[in-house]
Formats: C-alpha cells, sequence, structure tokens
C-alpha cells in the first residue's frame, strides 16, 4: 500500500536505514486443525462446495475462520471512504462518454436497466432542478467531469447546508448551499457550479468494473446529514447522540433536547495525541466495537498513518507522516476527525500503541496470555496486509486509507482513491480466504455533491442547525418524529436519511452485476457484522442498526462463487478474471 | 512543519559535501553524491491537453484580435515576457500597459493553494481570515538557507497563483487575462463563449463534454480555461528540469568553478542567503528543487516610474492586500508583499520583481546587495537630500519590509554581503538553472 519511491531511498540512505516497520516478524500460527463453527448455519447455500468447509482453499490456521457464522462470510472488510455523492459517481452508470485516450467502459449487456441516476429522466440531465435562479451564476444542468478532472475542488458538506440543498426533497439548491470549497492545488478543477459534476467509467474506471462484476445499491445513504465525523460514527456506532465535550475544548454539537449534545459536523477525538489542541469531542454510546469484543470475535480498525513510529520515505513520521499523490500534492495520512473507533474509551487507542505482535491483532488480550494488548484494536493499514498475509485475517476488519487515497476532494481524487482500494482488493482477492471474504466500500457522506434523489425523512429533527423543511426543520414533527438518543427521551440533531453515497459489495457471494434496491445505510454495516456474528443482537442507545435496513439483498449465497477481478491500479480496467 | 528542518539539515549536508568534500574518485565540478530526480513521466497529451493547447495558441479571443496567451508567455522565453518592457501592452488596440511583470507559467504543477500558516489541507473549519488572525501576533523568524524556520512561528502566506497568490489554479488564474482590459480584454463570459463556439477546434469541445456544453457560456468557458491549465501540466515544457543544475545533481554535468563558486554563495546564509528563500534543494521524495519556498515577502524593491500608473503619487500596489486583490486587504500586515518566484530561467527574462523595476540580474543582486549599507545606490534622494527608501510602499507598511533575512539584516556603514566578483559567481550559477542543457 506504501507508495515507496526507491530513489528516495538511494538519496537519503540515512532515512531509510532508520526506518522501522514497526512490529516483529509475521509469527506463524499454530492453531490445530479448523474448527469451523456453524457454517451456513440457516443458510439456502449450505453444503455447497467452497463454502465453509475446512481446506478448500481457505486458510485452516486462521483464527477467524473457526468462529460461527451465520452466513459463509468469515471475513468482513469495511472500506469507508469519503465524500462522493452516488450521481456524482454512478449518475451515467453505465454509460461513459469514452473520450479518445481513457481507459475505455463498455457495459455488459446484462446490466440492469433499472438504475436510479441521472439517466431515470431525460429532465434530470437538460432541464435540471438547479437551474432554479435562487442558485445564480452557479445555476447548472450536471455535467461531465473529465479524466483529467479528476482533482476538483472540496464542496461544503456540513450539517445545516446539506439539508438546505435538498430543500424538502426537491434537491434544487446545491450551487446555492453546497457548491462552494477550497480547490486542491494548481492543477485542480474549480467552477462555480461544479458541485453538478458527476464523474463517468472514464475516471471512476475501477468502481464501474466493480459494479459490472459484483453488486452496488443505488438507494444507500448516509445515517445523518452532515460531514465526515458524522458518518464514521454512524457506520460504527449507529448514532451521534451521546456526545461530551471536555472541559476547555470547544465541538461541534448541539444541544439534543435531552440535556445532551449531538455532534454534527468534524471535531477531532478526545485524547489522541494527533488530535487538535482546541476542539476535542468524547462519545459515549456503545459501537459494534464493543459488541465484537463481548462476542470475542477478532476485529480492527486499520488506518493509513495510525503507526506514529513508521518514518515515510519523504521523511515524515509521527502524527505528520505524509504521502504524494498522483493528481493532488502531498497530504498527510492520517485524519483525526475520520478515527471512529478513537472516540469511545472503550475502543480507543489515544498514544497509538502498537500491538506487541502480529498474531495480536484483531484480539483484546495477547492470544495465550491474559495480557492486555495495547493496541486496543487500533492498527495501522500495513499492519492489515502483514496480518492478513499471515494468517491472521480477522473476522472484522474496517480499513481507513491513507488521507491520499480516501477520495477526499480537494486533498485526494478519484484516481489516487482508485489506486488504493484496487490494490487492496487485488490483494484481497489473492488470500486463501478470499472465498469467505466481502468487501464493503461506503462513503462517510457526499461531500455536498448534487445527487438527485431524496430518501423521505424517517428520522427528524427540530433545531436551530435544521433547515430542510423550513428553518428549525427537518421532517414534520407529527409525521417524523425525533429519534431516541442514548439516555433515551428523543434527541435533535440525527436528521436522516441524509445524503446518497456509493455501497458496493465485493465477494464471491455478491449477486452479479446486480443492483439493489433495498433503502440501506451506514448503520446496515453494524447490523450486518451482528446478524452475521452475533446473532442479531443490537447497539441499542437509539442505533439505527435496528432500524435501517439490511444489505443482505446484495447477496446470494447459493450462487456458484464469483470469479476474481484482478483490475490494474491505475487505470481501473479489468487485468484478469480468474476463479 | 518540524520535518522541513530535517529536510534543511540534510540537505546542506549534501550540499556541503557536494562543494566541499574533496573526494579523490570525483571529476572536478561533479556532484560527488549524485541523486535521481523525479520528473513527471511524458505520456501522450490527453484530449483536454489537446483543446487547451489550441486555445493557449488562439489569438481570436482577445479583443485586438493579436494576442494569446503564448504571447506574454512565450514559448521561447520560458513562458515569460518575450521582451524587456517591465510590463506587456494589451487592450484593443495593444496600447495599454498591463499591472504587473508577467510572470512565467513554468514550474507551477506542484503550486499548492494560497494559505496563511502551516499547511493544514485537511482542516476543513478554518478559513483565510481566520488563519491571518493567527498571523498578526506571531513573532518573525530569521530564514536562512541552512534553516527554514518558516512555520507556525513565522507567519507569511505560501501558495497560490498570480503575484498576490489570488488564484488557487491555473484554470481560475487562465480567466484572468482573458478578462483583464489591459490585457487580452476578452469583454465578457458570453463574447468568448461565442468565440470558442465558432473555433476551429470547437469539435473538441462537443467530444469531452458532449454538445450541451455549448448552451452554458460560464461551464464553455471554464472547461476552456481548465483545458489550458491541463495543456500546462501535460506539455513537459512547462516544468521541463532540464538545466545544467538538474543535470549535475544527477551527475550527469559537471558546473565550472565560477559556477560552483556561485552555488555555495547562494546556500551560504553569511553571503547571499539566496536559498533562504529560493529553495535549492530537492525534496526529500526526490522531486527537483522549485528555486521557491512559494511564500510571500515585502522587499522593498524601487518605484518603478517607467508604469503609468505610478504618475498618480497615491498609487501603490500592494499585493497580497491590494489593490487587484481584495479578499484580504484588510490583512495589513501582509501589504507590499509579493510571491518568491522561481529562479529557472530568471537569466532569461529582461523584467524582473512585481513592477520589472530591474533589467538586467546584475541590478537584482545590486539591489540584495546594497539596499540597507548603501541604500542611495537603490533609491532616489529626495529635495530634503534624504534616501527615499521603500518608495513604493506607503510609510505605515514599512514595517513588513523583511530586515531579518540575510543580506537584508545589514545596516549602513557595515560590510556587504557581496563583493563584485561574488555577485558575478552568483550570476553565473543563476544561467545553470536555464532549461535545455544537454547533459554529457
Amino acid at each position: 500500500m506504501k507508495k515507496n519511491l526507491l530513489s528516495t531511498a538511494a538519496m537519503f540512505g540515512i532515512v531509510a536505514a532508520v526506518a522501522w516497520s514497526g512490529l516483529v516478524a509475521a509469527d506463524d500460527f499454530n492453531f490445530r486443525g479448523p474448527d469451523f463453527g456453524r457454517p451456513g448455519f440457516g443458510q439456502p447455500g449450505f453444503g455447497q462446495p467452497g463454502f465453509g468447509q475446512p481446506g478448500n482453499g481457505g486458510n485452516q490456521g486462521n483464527p477467524a475462520n473457526t468462529v460461527s457464522t451465520k452466513t459463509p462470510i468469515k471475513h468482513l472488510v469495511v472500506i469507508f471512504q469519503e465524500n462522493r455523492s452516488f450521481d456524482h459517481y454512478f449518475g451515467t452508470y453505465p454509460n461513459a462518454l469514452n473520450v479518445d485516450g481513457e481507459p475505455v467502459f463498455e457495459p455488459a449487456k446484462n446490466t440492469p436497466k433499472v438504475i436510479n441516476n441521472l439517466l431515470s429522466s431525460e429532465a434530470l440531465l437538460t432541464n435540471n432542478p438547479n437551474l432554479n435562479p435562487l442558485n445564480g451564476t452557479g445555476a447548472s444542468n450536471p455535467f461531465r467531469l473529465d479524466r483529467t478532472q479528476a482533482n476538483t475542488a472540496d464542496q461544503n458538506h456540513a450539517y445545516t447546508p446539506e439539508e438546505s440543498a435538498y430543500d424538502g426533497g426537491k434537491n434544487d439548491l446545491f450551487p446555492l448551499d453546497t457548491g462552494k470549497g477550497t480547490s486542491g492545488g494548481s492543477g485542480g478543477f474549480g467552477t462555480t457550479a461544479q458541485v453538478m459534476g458527476f464523474f463517468d467509467g472514464n475516471t471512476v474506471t475501477a468502481f464501474w468494473n466493480y459494479a459490472q462484476n459484483f453488486a452496488m445499491s443505488d438507494n444507500a445513504w448516509t445515517d445523518d446529514f452532515g460531514p465526515s465525523t458524522p458518518g464514521a460514527l454512524n457506520m460504527f456506532a449507529g448514532t451521534t447522540n451521546g456526545a461530551v465535550v471536555p472541559a476547555g475544548f470547544s465541538a461541534n454539537t448541539i444541544a439534543d433536547g435531552q440535556g445532551g449534545l449531538t455532534l454534527i459536523n468534524d471535531t477531532d477525538p478526545a485524547g489522541d495525541v494527533c488530535s487538535s489542541k482546541t476542539a476535542q469531542v468524547q462519545m459515549t454510546s456503545k459501537n459494534i466495537g464493543d459488541l465484537l469484543n463481548a462476542g470475542n470475535i477478532p476485529w480492527g480498525s486499520f488506518m493509513g498513518g495510525f503507526n506514529l513510529q513508521t518514518i515515510n520515505n519523504n521523511g515524515t513520521t509521527g502524527c505528520a507522516r505524509s504521502s504524494t499523490g498522483q493528481a493532488v500534492g502531498i497530504t498527510a495520512d492520517y485524519v483525526q476527525h475520520h478515527a471512529w473507533f478513537q472516540y469511545y474509551t472503550s475502543t480507543a487507542n489515544p498514544t497509538h500503541a502498537r500491538p506487541t505482535s502480529t498474531k495480536a491483532i484483531g484480539f483484546t488480550k495477547v492470544p495465550g496470555t491474559q495480557t492486555v494488548d495495547p493496541a486496543n484494536h487500533a492498527y495501522d493499514l500495513e499492519d492489515f496486509t502483514t496480518a492478513v498475509g499471515a494468517g491472521n485475517f480477522p473476522s472484522v476488519s474496517f480499513i481507513k486509507l491513507p488521507a491520499v487515497q480516501d477520495g477526499h476532494p480537494g486533498y485526494s481524487d478519484p484516481l489516487d482513491e482508485q489506486t488504493g482500494i484496487v490494490t487492496l482488493i487485488n490483494f484481497l482477492q489473492q488470500q486463501p480466504d478470499w472465498d469467505s471474504t466481502a468487501v464493503i466500500i461506503n462513503y462517510d457522506d457526499s461531500d455536498g455533491w448534487y445527487d438527485h434523489a431524496f430518501a423521505t425523512t424517517t428520522h427528524g429533527s427540530f433545531s436551530t442547525a435544521d433547515t430542510l423543511n423550513g428553518t428549525g426543520n427537518c421532517g414534520t414533527p407529527t409525521l417524523t418524529p425525533e429519534p431516541i438518543g442514548v439516555k433515551g427521551g428523543q434527541v435533535a440533531g440525527r436528521c436522516g436519511p441524509g445524503t446518497r453515497v456509493p455501497f458496493l459489495v465485493i465477494s464471491p457471494f455478491a449477486k452479479k452485476n446486480y443492483v439493489s434496491h433495498v433503502l440501506i445505510s451506514q448503520a446496515s454495516i453494524p447490523q450486518f457484522i451482528e446478524d452475521n456474528w452475533l446473532k442479531s443482537e443490537r447497539i441499542g442507545e437509539g442505533s439505527f442498526d435496528a432500524t435501517t435496513g439490511s444489505i443482505m439483498d446484495m447477496f446470494d449465497f447459493s450462487q456458484a462463487p464469483n470469479r476474481k477481478l484482478i483490475l490494474d491500479a491505475t487505470f481501473g480496467v479489468v487485468d484478469s478474471k480468474t476463479n | 512543519m518540524y520535518y522541513r528542518t530535517i529536510v534543511w539539515f540534510l540537505g546542506a549536508g549534501l550540499m556541503a559535501g557536494a562543494v566541499f568534500a574533496a573526494e579523490p574518485q570525483t571529476s572536478p565540478g561533479e556532484n560527488p553524491k549524485p541523486i535521481h530526480l523525479i520528473r513527471r513521466p511524458v505520456e501522450p497529451f490527453s484530449a483536454m491537453a489537446k483543446l487547451g493547447h489550441d486555445i493557449f495558441l488562439d489569438t481570436s479571443l482577445s479583443s485586438s484580435g493579436k494576442i494569446a496567451c503564448a504571447s506574454c508567455h512565450s514559448p521561447d522565453h520560458a513562458y515569460g515576457p518575450p521582451n524587456e518592457g517591465p510590463v506587456m501592452l494589451g487592450g484593443p488596440e495593444l496600447k495599454l500597459p498591463g499591472v504587473r511583470a508577467v510572470p512565467s507559467l513554468t514550474y507551477l504543477e506542484r503550486q499548492l493553494d494560497f494559505s496563511i500558516g502551516p499547511d493544514d489541507p485537511l482542516n476543513e473549519n478554518v478559513n483565510l481570515a481566520q488563519q491571518a488572525e493567527v498571523g498578526k501576533t506571531a513573532d518573525r523568524v530569521q530564514k536562512t538557507a541552512t534553516q527554514a524556520a518558516q512555520s507556525a512561528a513565522n507567519i507569511v502566506p505560501q501558495g497560490g497563483l498570480f503575484w498576490d497568490g489570488r488564484a488557487d489554479t491555473l484554470q481560475i488564474q487562465a480567466s484572468g487575462p482573458l478578462l483583464d482590459p489591459r490585457e487580452m480584454d476578452g469583454g465578457s463570459i458570453e463574447i468568448i463563449a461565442e468565440k470558442l463556439r465558432n473555433a476551429p477546434y470547437a469539435k473538441k469541445f462537443a467530444a469531452l463534454f458532449g454538445e450541451r456544453v455549448f448552451k452554458d457560456p460560464r461551464l464553455l468557458v471554464a472547461e476552456a480555461t481548465f483545458a489550458v491549465s491541463r495543456y500546462q501540466i501535460e506539455e513537459p515544457g512547462f516544468h521541463p528540469y532540464t538545466s545544467k543544475y538538474d543535470y549535475w545533481l544527477e551527475g550527469r554535468a559537471r558546473m565550472s568553478e565560477v559556477e560552483l563558486r556561485g552555488l555555495r554563495l547562494f546556500n551560504d546564509p553569511e553571503k547571499a542567503n539566496c536559498a533562504g528563500c529560493h529553495s535549492s534543494q530537492p525534496s526529500r521524495e526526490g522531486f527537483p528543487p522549485r528555486f521557491t519556498d512559494t511564500q510571500y515577502e515585502a522587499l522593498g524593491a524601487p518605484r518603478n516610474s517607467a508604469l503609468a500608473d505610478t504618475r498618480d503619487p497615491g498609487y501603490f500596489d500592494l499585493g497580497v492586500c491590494g489593490p487587484i486583490r481584495k479578499d484580504i486587504a484588510d490583512q495589513t500586515q501582509f501589504c507590499g508583499m509579493f510571491k518568491t518566484p522561481s529562479l529557472r530561467n530568471t537569466a532569461v527574462r529582461r523584467a524582473f520583481f512585481h513592477n520589472g523595476v530591474f533589467h538586467t540580474l546584475q541590478e537584482v543582486m545590486d539591489f540584495y546587495n546594497f539596499r540597507d549599507t548603501h541604500p542611495e545606490k537603490v533609491y532616489p534622494v529626495g529635495a530634503d537630500g534624504k534616501v527615499q527608501k521603500y518608495n513604493d510602499i506607503p510609510v505605515q507598511y514599512h514595517a513588513n519590509v523583511d530586515v531579518s533575512d540575510p543580506p537584508f539584516n545589514r545596516h549602513p556603514g557595515e560590510t556587504l554581503a557581496m563583493t563584485a566578483q561574488d555577485e558575478a559567481d552568483i550570476i553565473a550559477f543563476l544561467k545553470t538553472l536555464n532549461d535545455g542543457y544537454k547533459p554529457e
């Protein structure tokens, strides 16, 4: 994953010499014969060849393979990306313009015809609601962003402006309310109406190829409106309520109406050594990590830049580790306000302590001992590939790519994102455990990018931060009451579903070339984990995991397993398809 | 930002080794520790860059019908001005002088956004005004060629395009001259859009954006200016890194004794200290040096009476705080500050500083050398017999002028930073920064 530049090492040999991989050599695993739990219990695929059978190519020493699961999935890998709306990446799917010299995309004949995107109605491209004169000089139809325009400006994606742009479901004020932002260096592209731009298969080529060969949703939403941190918390805990601001700090919270606080915008996690010295927040709800710990399920969060002891090849280390992208410039690897696990005392690793060994990755206690492992399930991205490569592939792995590859406009871009994602998924497909693996690609928020779809509000919010249905309103008090908070009672600041974002499932068991229309959200991720590993136990405390939709529609556990799809990490085109 | 210091430390070691180490196996003038420089791979032009090339050369977009981007950003002059005038002429009859000397369009492919204070592109909660407020109370730290202390403690702006950093992207920059009445004088977005619809290359727009793009003038012009910026990114001529110095770094060229002496003076904090701002070290990743830290300084270049605007005694071009740039005009600590330009290909220029007041490198070197020890050699003397130091900056902003970075930390009567021979040697070194050197 590291973008090593050997020439640099040659130049500054002294630096390369002191660079430290941060981990002892991968341990051997001496687990005795695999003891698969109840593979496929209650599943139609039970007994199918290639599923749940020990010794069928899977890694027999892998501790996660012995854990009982409801489906054949023994390993879930959640790649949580940044700031893209569904229409922004799939607006004209499966039709790409195929400009001369760009990676060509041709859709398969059996591509679903019914997809809720910008092709659903001709007027969306030619007489779009965002021609609304209130948008001023930004009034515009949606338009194609070229591959050379991968490096765009960042839009406004705060809680309130997003509600304003969706304008009660008319989705007609994006240029006015979210069409602003910073650019990303001299080669970037930006216009007043840029928020209306979309990429096609000539730029997000890998994503379109994954959609052609696996499953995606055209009805996946952020649980609430708002930016990165709320999205990350909803993916991990299903709630943004229960915020506590440490004394002496500020945070982007609002009063929840029950004497507590809800986090509605980005704030760094309390106590993280890399966090802001002025703004921090602590979350107090339970999260999916707590449930996994209670169930003794191996799991971990793996973030680019998390190991503060690593010295990157450009000499950076600690919280300042940075990498160089293809389209943007140099970007810090680790972003504190994206680190879902750091907000909760029970799952935090505020000092970024290292695991005692590769074997300990995924576990609360060092295996075979009563010693609590200092990493507390929080690791560097490099630990993920090390652990998986060593046969210790956790049951649940939450991945954050280094910021330059996380997709966030302004400091990352679709091409660097593609390189990171394809490299990781190519790697996973070459592991012996791929036949029991599922990868989810999902997003923390839409960045404010235009999307034409609106999900009828199901959980309202009636605070000064809300504007979706006029000042002070997101939803209708009688029809869409505020959801329950961490301490019971209805709380403000959790209005949604929010913005529509991409959601793909890549797995031997993902339905092939399938677009699911079941309404799901970020909290559908913990819900799936609970269903698969935890007998459908829920987080409680008002978490959306109990009320959101299921991603099971994107799987078919009885099908012949999909072929592996190895893509080119630079162009996203198909390198090979193999069984 | 701490790592910058480390980079400089190592870099200085590299350079010192290069210049001073008597390693017997090295031929005279060779870099004893050659390195590999990263250059952008040359790939076939994208459709976007091909379109941009056409637009870059299109004179029909100007009101005179006679000038294009390439007229002032001449490919034969390192994409800078082709003559010795302090500014170029534009407008409908090509008689209106521009406001500032034309900057080169080269070596901007890695330029970051305009910002104030330590880089933090990930911080979404801070705007420019907030950054600038922090800077008001920060202490100034000396910048030298061996210790780049510019960081949180020394908050001056950095990055951005134009002399005052008002554009972040080459796309936005391209629309400046296109619409400026004293330059290409394109008239309006609508007029330019109409010309683009009828341009010989119009079909290239359709292929890239579909026919619908012609119906939206604003988008059409934005795409056109982006295409120009993409051409600047993809055309290697805008960032070739083919100077003698680059090849010397790579061990593929030998520097003369004079050039090496110039390099040493250039880097020596006790002498010229040029590298304090015009960074001469490759980045830690191996990107070639850009010869600018992209920061902003007020150096107090003398007023250029050759510029029409200066006939008004109340007219002052104050760079970052205006009058062209308007968004941070109230941040008066930046008044008089202009961006440090790259020194690559500077030896082919004949107009130096934002107002084009100097026409030779010798004049520029004299300015650095004499400004503080012999200001009468740089500035006019008034009727009262007093030297009019910093005469292009109003008195209330004189405190913004850099008097801490050597050689600007000297006083009348003190020893000069450079001898005449030193200046000549540095100029010889600067010529090794011209692109197009043929390595051995």
